[in-house]
C-alpha cells in the first residue's frame, strides 16, 4: 500500500543528445491502477526502471510512501516488477521461481510455502509448480511472472508491457484476469503499454508520454473525450480521430462546401487564427441520424473503400478537394460501396478543434 | 546405387585410416612382444591381460595417473571459477576498463607457448615452484584463462538482462546473482570449458616435460614417454601403456561424445 | 555519514554497474595469476632477449647481439625458419581443404554419417605422445604399416625408412600431424554446412543445379569466412607445432625436422650452452613473425571481417 510521487523527474542517457524523460511529474494514488501509455521510445520504460531502482536518476526525485527513494537500491525499494520477456529463471521449477524472491527476504519456509501455493491456486497454477518454465505455455509463464510479483506482497507492482507476448486470445483474457487480480490485491500498479486498448481497459488513470514528456494524464473516457493534443487524439482510438485542416469564418469553418457551425468556441477562443483543424471520431459520423435536431450537418463524399468488421463497417471518404480522406463507422448493414457518392452527418458537437502549429486544443468555452 | 560406390569407398578407408591404428593399439596391448615381432598385425592367439596389471605395477604409472588427475582436476576447477567469474564481470558491468582489461586477458591466446616457457622456467625456479605440481596447476590455470573467458563470456552475454534485473529486484546482490543466476544459467558453456581445458591439459605436454622432471612429479604424457624410454624394444608393453593412457578418454568419448566434440571445437565456431 | 550510504546506494541503483569493491573481487583472482604466470613471463622473455644467462643465473646484457648471431650466423636457425614454413604453409592447406572434403562427405548423407562423424573426430581427442608413438610404430622400416602396406600391394620398392631419411622425415611428421586435426576441421565445416539457409540450397536445387555446381557456385563461397577462419586457426597453431615433432624425431635427423619451436627448446633446455638469453630472442623474434602474419592475413582474407577465433 503505497502513493508513489515522481517530481520533475529526468534521464539523460550518456551520450545522447536528447533527454529520454523531462520534467515528468505525476503522483499516483494508494492502491491506484496506473498506466503509462505512449508509442516506444517515448520514454515510459525509462520512467519504470527509474522507479523499480534499475536505472539511475538524472533530475527529479521519487518517493514511496513520502520516502524519498532516489539512492535506495532495488533490493530495499520493495518493489515487484513483472518484466515484457517475463524473466522467468530458466533452472527453477515454478515453486522456486515464485519463492526466489521470498528466500532473501528471510521469510520463514513455512510462510514461503503458504504464500507461494496460495499464488499458484489464485492463478491456477498449483498443477505446474515442479515444471520448468520451458515446458510451459506462454500463458501460463505469464502467470508465474505475475505470481512472482505477487508472492512478494510488494508496496507497488510494476508491469512492463506484460502482454505484448501474448497472442491476441489470451491477451484478452490474461487483460481481464489481471484487472480482477488487482482488484483484489489493491496494491499500486504502474503499468507500462503502448496498447490503448489495455490502457483504457486497464488504467484507473492514463498518463500518456511523448518524447519523454508528459502529454496528458486523466481517466480513461475523460482523455478520450477530451484529448489535450492532435497526439493524444490520434493515438487513442481505434481508428484514430480524422483531423482535417479548415478554413475558419464567423464562428464556422468551411470544411469543402459545407459550413461546420462551432458554436462552443467564441471568437475570442478561435482568436486569430484563419485555419485550425478540425478532429472527428469515426463514431461520430452517421448514415442515418440518430436522434432529431440541427446540430448534424450533411456532408457528400466519394466512397473510396469499404471495411466490413463484422459489428461494424469502416468507410474511407474522400473529401471533394480529391486528397482528404475521413474515416466514418458505420452500422454494419450500410449498403454503400466503392465509387458512389454518400452523403453522412457529422454531428457537430461532438467536434475537437485543435492548433495546427502547437498541436494544443482549443478548448469550448461556450456552453 | 552405382553413383555412391566411389562416396562408400572412400567413407570406408578413412574410417579405417581414422580408427585403425587405435585398433591395432588395442590388439597389440593383449599380445606379447614376441608375438607381435612374429606378425604385427595377426589377432591375438591368447589375451594376455595380465600385461596390464605389470604395466601399471611395474612402473610408475599409478603414480603418473594420479598426478595427472590431480594437476588436471584442480587446474580446470580453478579456470571455470575463475574464468565464470572474470567473464560474468566483462558481460554484465559496463564499467571503465572494461575493454582494455578484455583485450588484454583475450590476447593471451595468441601468444606462443615457446614465448612464456623459458621464464616461467625461471619464475618457477625463483617462486620454488619448480618441480613441483602445484607451479604446474598455476601455469596450466593462467595459460587456459583466455580461451575460457572468451567462450564464458560470449555465451554470459547472451543471458537476458530482464533475469539480472528480476533477481536484483527479488533482492538478491552481485555475488548471489552470479551465484545463483549466471552459473546455473549458464552451465551449459560451463560444461563446453570444462570439457575443453580437460581433454587438452589431460594431453598436454611442454609445459610438464620443461616443469617436472622428478619421475614421482610426472603427469601421464610424461609418463609414458619415459615409460617408452625405458622399453623401446618392449612393443607390447608400451602398447599396453598406451591403452591405460587413451582408455579414459576413450570411455568418457564413449559416454559424452557429443559434449566432447563441442568443447574441443567451442573456440573456433561461433 | 548520510552522504556515504547515498553514494554507495547510487552505485547500486545501475543494475549495469557494479561497486569498484565488487569488480576488483570478481577479476581479481583471473587477472593475478594471469599478470603472474603470463604477461610478466612475457615481458621477462623479452628483457631476456637482450641478455645472456649463465647456468647460474648470471646474466649481463648483450644488445642485440642475440638477434644479430640469430639471423647472420645461425644456419641451424634457418633451416627450423625453412621447416616451420613448410610445415605450416602444406598442413594448413591440408587440414583445411581435407576437413571440408571429410565435411562434405558427410553432409552429402552418406551412410552411418553420426556415427562417422564420432569416428572420425577421434585422433583430435588424443594426445601428441600417444599420436606420436603409434605412429613412430607405423612409420617403423621393418614392420611399420607403411611399409608393409607398400610391399603388399606391390610397390615395395618405395618403401622408405620414413623417420629416418633427411627427405622424407618432414613430410611424414606432416602427414600425421593432419592426420590428427583432420577431424577438428571437419566438426567446423559440418557445423557450418548444417547452418546454411536450407533455403538457398532448396533454390539452387530448383535452378537444376548439380551437385558440384552446387558446391562451387554455392556452398564454398557461403562457407568463405569459415575456411578464413581456420585457415587463420590453423596457421598461428602450426607456426607454434613444438610436441609431434619433439616426440616422433626430436628434431632429426640432421635437422631435417627442426622447427623454431623445437629449436628453442634445445638451446634452453637440451645444448650443453646454458643460456636462456639465446632462445628467448629466437623466441621473441617467432613471436614477432607469428604477430605479423596474424595482422597480415587478417587484412588480407577478411576484409571488413571482425577477427574472431
Amino acid at each position: 500500500m503505497a502513493v508513489v510521487a515522481i517530481d520533475g523527474l529526468g534521464k539523460r542517457y550518456p551520450g545522447s543528445s536528447e533527454p529520454a524523460v523531462e520534467d515528468f511529474t505525476l503522483t499516483i494514488g494508494d492502491g491506484e491502477f496506473m498506466v503509462l501509455l505512449g508509442p516506444s521510445g517515448c520514454g515510459k520504460s525509462s520512467v519504470l526502471r527509474m522507479i523499480a531502482g534499475l536505472e539511475p536518476i538524472t533530475t527529479g526525485t521519487i518517493a514511496i510512501d513520502g520516502r524519498v527513494v532516489n539512492q535506495v537500491p532495488a533490493k530495499e525499494r520493495d518493489i515487484a516488477m513483472v518484466f515484457q520477456s517475463y524473466a522467468l529463471y530458466p533452472h527453477m521449477d515454478v515453486f522456486n521461481n515464485l519463492a526466489f524472491g521470498l528466500r532473501r527476504r528471510s521469510v520463514p519456509a513455512a510462510e514461503i510455502d503458504r504464500r507461494v501455493r496460495q499464488a499458484a491456486d489464485k492463478l491456477g497454477l498449483t498443477p505446474y509448480l515442479r515444471r520448468k518454465p520451458h515446458a510451459l505455455s506462454g500463458g501460463q509463464r505469464q502467470r508465474v511472472a505475475l505470481g512472482r510479483a505477487i508472492v512478494r506482497e510488494p508496496k507497488v507492482f510494476l508491469f512492463d508491457e506484460p502482454l505484448s507476448n501474448l497472442d491476441a486470445a489470451l491477451r484478452v483474457s490474461t487483460r481481464n484476469e489481471l484487472i480482477r487480480q488487482q482488484h483484489e490485491i489493491g496494491i499500486t500498479t504502474i503499468y507500462v503499454t503502448h496498447d490503448q486498448v489495455e490502457a483504457m481497459t486497464m488504467g484507473h488513470r492514463i498518463c500518456i508520454m511523448d518524447k519523454g514528456e508528459v502529454v496528458q494524464i486523466g481517466a480513461p473516457l475523460e482523455v478520450y473525450r477530451s484529448p489535450a493534443n492532435t497526439f493524444v487524439a490520434r493515438f487513442l482510438g481505434n481508428p484514430p480521430m480524422n483531423l482535417v485542416p479548415i478554413e475558419l469564418g464567423q464562428s464556422s469553418g468551411r470544411l469543402g462546401n459545407v459550413d461546420i457551425p462551432l458554436r462552443s468556441w467564441s471568437p475570442r477562443a478561435l482568436g486569430h487564427a484563419r485555419t485550425v483543424l478540425l478532429g472527428i471520431r469515426p463514431e461520430d459520423l452517421y448514415e442515418t441520424p440518430p436522434r432529431p435536431g440541427d446540430d448534424l450537418v450533411p456532408i457528400a463524399m466519394q466512397v473510396s473503400a469499404v471495411e466490413p468488421l463484422g459489428a461494424e463497417t469502416l468507410l474511407v471518404l474522400t473529401l471533394d478537394d480529391g486528397t482528404t480522406d475521413i474515416i466514418a463507422r458505420v452500422g454494419r448493414d450500410t449498403r454503400l460501396r466503392i465509387g458512389e457518392r454518400a452523403t453522412v452527418l457529422l454531428d457537430t458537437t461532438a467536434v475537437h478543434l485543435f492548433d495546427p502549429t502547437t498541436t494544443r486544443v482549443i478548448p469550448r468555452d461556450l456552453p | 546405387m552405382w553413383r555412391r560406390t566411389p562416396l562408400l569407398l572412400f567413407v570406408l578407408l578413412y574410417t579405417v585410416v581414422s580408427g585403425g591404428p587405435f585398433i591395432w593399439v588395442a590388439v597389440m596391448s593383449v599380445r606379447t612382444t614376441p608375438e607381435i615381432f612374429a606378425s604385427p598385425y595377426a589377432l591375438p592367439s591368447r589375451f594376455h591381460w595380465e600385461k596390464f596389471v605389470q604395466a601399471w605395477a611395474h612402473s610408475n604409472y599409478s603414480t603418473y595417473f594420479w598426478n595427472s588427475i590431480i594437476v588436471v582436476s584442480t587446474a580446470v576447477v580453478l579456470i571455470t571459477i575463475f574464468g565464470a567469474m572474470a567473464a560474468h564481470c566483462l558481460a554484465r558491468y559496463r564499467f571503465r576498463g572494461n575493454r582494455p582489461i578484455r583485450f588484454l586477458i583475450l590476447s593471451g591466446m595468441i601468444l606462443p607457448p615457446q614465448l612464456l616457457i623459458l621464464s616461467l622456467f625461471q619464475i618457477l625456479l625463483d617462486y620454488h615452484l619448480y618441480n613441483t605440481l602445484t607451479g604446474l596447476i598455476l601455469v596450466y590455470v593462467a595459460g587456459h584463462l583466455a580461451m575460457t573467458v572468451y567462450i564464458l563470456e560470449g555465451f554470459f552475454a547472451q543471458i537476458p538482462q530482464d533475469l539480472f534485473d528480476a533477481a536484483r529486484m527479488d533482492g538478491y546482490g552481485d555475488f548471489e546473482i552470479f551465484w545463483r543466476i549466471t552459473l546455473p544459467v549458464g552451465a551449459p558453456a560451463l560444461f563446453t570449458t570444462v570439457t575443453l581445458n580437460f581433454i587438452v591439459l589431460w594431453n598436454e605436454f611442454l609445459y610438464a616435460v620443461v616443469l617436472l622432471t622428478e619421475d614421482d612429479k610426472r603427469t601421464l604424457p610424461l609418463g609414458i614417454m619415459h615409460f617408452m624410454g625405458s622399453h623401446q624394444l618392449d612393443v607390447g608393453m608400451v602398447a599396453t601403456g598406451l591403452m591405460i593412457a587413451i582408455t579414459p578418454v576413450i570411455v568418457l568419448y564413449a559416454l559424452f561424445s557429443d559434449t566432447m566434440i563441442r568443447g574441443m571445437t567451442a573456440g573456433a565456431v561461433r | 555519514m548520510l552522504q556515504g550510504i547515498g553514494s554507495r546506494g547510487r552505485r547500486e541503483i545501475d543494475a549495469r554497474r557494479a561497486a569498484p569493491a565488487t569488480l576488483t573481487l570478481f577479476l581479481a583472482p583471473a587477472l593475478l595469476l594471469y599478470a603472474g604466470f603470463t604477461i610478466y613471463p612475457v615481458i621477462r622473455t623479452f628483457y631476456n632477449s637482450v641478455q645472456t644467462i649463465g647456468p647460474q643465473g648470471q646474466q649481463h646484457f648483450v644488445g642485440f647481439a642475440n638477434f644479430s648471431a640469430l639471423l647472420q650466423t645461425d644456419f641451424v636457425f634457418w633451416k627450423a625458419v625453412g621447416n616451420t614454413a613448410l610445415f605450416t604453409i602444406v598442413a594448413t592447406i591440408a587440414d583445411v581443404f581435407g576437413g571440408l572434403l571429410l565435411a562434405l562427405v558427410l553432409f552429402a548423407r552418406a551412410p552411418l554419417a553420426p556415427l562417422l562423424r564420432i569416428v572420425w573426430f577421434t585422433p583430435v581427442l588424443m594426445s601428441y605422445v600417444v599420436v606420436g608413438i603409434i605412429w613412430v610404430w607405423i612409420y617403423d622400416y621393418d614392420w611399420g604399416l607403411a611399409n608393409q602396406v607398400l610391399r603388399a600391394i606391390g610397390l615395395g620398392a618405395f618403401e622408405q625408412s620414413w623417420l629416418g631419411d633427411p627427405h622424407t622425415a618432414l613430410w611424414s611428421v606432416m602427414a600425421t600431424h593432419v592426420w590428427k586435426w583432420l577431424g577438428f576441421n571437419m566438426i567446423i565445416f559440418l557445423a557450418a554446412l548444417y547452418a546454411l539457409p536450407g533455403e538457398v540450397l532448396g533454390a539452387a536445387e530448383l535452378d537444376n543445379c548439380g551437385w558440384a555446381a552446387k558446391l562451387v557456385y554455392i556452398i564454398i563461397p557461403m562457407l568463405r569466412p569459415t575456411v578464413v577462419n581456420l585457415l587463420v586457426l590453423s596457421f598461428i597453431g602450426k607456426m607454434m607445432v613444438f610436441d609431434l615433432i619433439w616426440i616422433m624425431t626430436g628434431g632429426g635427423p640432421l635437422w631435417s625436422t627442426e622447427t623454431v619451436s623445437t629449436y628453442v627448446y634445445k638451446r634452453a633446455f637440451d645444448w650443453n650452452t646454458f643460456d636462456l638469453g639465446y632462445p628467448s630472442a629466437v623466441a621473441v623474434l617467432w613471436f614477432i613473425i607469428i604477430l605479423a602474419f596474424i595482422v597480415l592475413m587478417t587484412r588480407l582474407l577478411r576484409q571488413h571481417d571482425r577477427l574472431e577465433f
